[in-house]
């Protein structure tokens, strides 16, 4: 992803591209670390194009290791991919460090446990952003609902943008600065390294780098579009 | 509350009585200890064994094998005697794998033969499991060079073509479903077994030849022969048989015959000399 400010981007509509952009890959990470990844996904996944230099190296060492994968994948790959998902995200054990557990709470919470301070401020941010968890079962901490939080502030943003509503785009980026900032830069980095730990297919290990990559490249891009709005 | 000397227990009411100063609300659990947690805490990580720390081997063991039945033909034998229910989709794929066929072909091929019977298994797990008893063989296709393709100025790396793996039956499975398909589980339990009771197979087999139909109306059927009522045999035994046999399928709504009971009925009432 190229790094923009809003001193260059001529038209609106570039910028609203950029949203676009970043809220298909926040789409895309939501949906794989939601629930297992079914035939359909896999087949979506290797119609993809893979970018070999991003300009971040922990994003193209994940693509990589994803582009790997997915080209020697098949059908089988289905049930060994959902075995690893239960490998690296659940586990078994009940000593709260079995498995790379995808909740903000266990990682930022004495005794890494479920539905502590970071899932009532997440609920919070839902609320302040007039969003629900909907038909979601899990707290709303994780992981994957913080990722399709920041494609869906993108969404709002660019719409903002193409309907020329420059302080809704405005206060959307400051929204998301904040919620990278606060949440997922706070506990991502912790995550990633338990999923290494973990994870045993070259796919999980590619989407634990592209996450960690993707979200630097993410903070690049707000903080320089937050600094221009600022200035 | 204090223990009471031998012999001067107090009444059991008043053992049970509430301590007055006990409150629970009071106990304030806000306040963590963790080194009460980490000494007593029967969750504490440092006895429990982990998964970080599970060892490669402690897998349960394949039950099918050619190790462990003694050869492949007899881990696929028990296999499908085992599961009966699976067998004809299981020695269909060793059939359609004869001479080798694309895992795609087989998953369209066990998806249209399990559409009327609610299986939980996945394709490629029967192939799975069919390869560890020594049934199947995989072949992967080698894996293509990477491919990059350049779209202004920006490098992707592209999936041309997708892997399509070949499974391939072995000589000792094509060996068994040779068997089947020449009847030798109807020889062996309808005219070895329970060769008494041949006249009800006959009869059951003659109509469901006649239209399909469900269990109550086989059950009524069989009923009617002398033979079932001691000891009692109830129609679902005689479609048990017969489905281990490989003569009856349930096609969604009914029993029907199929191709190899037809004609191991014909051959049937020749032995008998009818027709």
């Amino acid at each position: 992803m190229e790094t923009l400010d809003k001193n260059t981007v001529d038209d609106a509509q570039e910028l609203a591209s950029l949203m676009d952009e970043r809220a298909r890959t926040y789409g895309m990470l939501a949906r794989l670390f939601r629930v297992e990844v079914d035939l359909d996904t896999l087949r979506e996944l290797q119609a993809m194009r893979f970018p070999t230099a991003t300009g971040n190296a922990a994003a193209d060492e994940g693509y990589h290791q994803l582009y790997d994968y997915l080209r020697t994948a098949w059908e089988d790959s289905v049930t060994e991919l959902a075995i690893d998902y239960v490998r690296t995200f659940i586990g078994h054990g009940v000593n709260g460090y079995s498995a790379a557990y995808p909740y903000e709470s266990v990682y930022t919470s004495e005794r890494r446990l479920l539905m502590q301070e970071a899932r009532a401020e997440m609920l919070a941010t839902l609320r302040e952003n007039e969003l629900k968890r909907g038909e979601w079962n899990e707290a709303e901490d994780h992981i994957a609902l913080q990722l399709e939080f920041m494609q869906r502030m993108s969404l709002r943003c660019a719409e903002a943008l193409r309907a020329g509503d420059d302080d809704a785009a405005a206060n959307a980026v400051r929204t998301m600065d904040d919620f990278l900032q606060k949440h997922l830069l706070n506990w991502v980095p912790m995550l990633v390294t338990d999923m290494r730990l973990y994870a045993k297919t070259l796919f999980y290990q590619g989407l634990a780098q592209l996450l960690t990559g993707f979200l630097q490249q993410d903070e690049q891009v707000l903080t320089e579009l937050n600094d221009s709005l600022a200035a | 509350m204090s223990p009471q000397p031998r012999g001067t227990e107090a009444p059991t009411l008043s053992l049970l009585a509430f301590d007055d100063e006990f409150d629970p609300l009071a106990v304030d659990d806000t306040e963590i200890d963790q080194e009460w947690m980490d000494d007593d805490n029967p969750y504490d990580t440092i006895d429990y064994p982990t998964m970080r720390n599970m060892p490669e081997t402690n897998g349960h063991a394949p039950v099918y094998t050619p190790e462990r039945q003694g050869s492949a033909k007899e881990a696929l034998r028990a296999m499908v005697r085992q599961n009966p229910g699976r067998r004809p989709v299981l020695l269909g794929i060793v059939g359609l794998c004869e001479g080798g066929c694309p895992s795609s072909k087989v998953s369209e091929a066990v998806e249209a033969w399990q559409k009327d019977n609610r299986s939980v298994y996945a394709p490629m797990t029967l192939c799975r499991m069919l390869e560890r008893a020594g049934a199947l063989t995989l072949e992967m296709p080698e894996t293509t060079e990477e491919q990059h393709d350049d779209q202004e100025g920006v490098t992707y790396l592209e999936i041309k073509e997708r892997v399509d793996p070949i499974w391939h039956a072995t000589p000792e499975a094509l060996e068994l479903r040779a068997e089947y398909e020449g009847g030798a589980e109807f020889r062996r339990l309808v005219l070895g077994e329970d060769a008494r009771y041949v006249d009800v197979y006959e009869a059951v087999m003659e109509r469901v030849r006649q239209a399909p139909c469900g269990e109550p109306d086989i059950d009524a059927l069989t009923s009617g022969f002398e033979i079932t009522q001691k000891p009692r045999r109830f129609g679902q035994h005689f479609i048990d048989v017969l489905e281990m046999s490989d003569c009856l399928v349930w096609n969604g709504s009914a029993w029907a015959l199929t191709d190899l009971g037809a004609a191991l009925l014909d051959e049937l009432k020749a032995s008998k000399g009818e027709n």
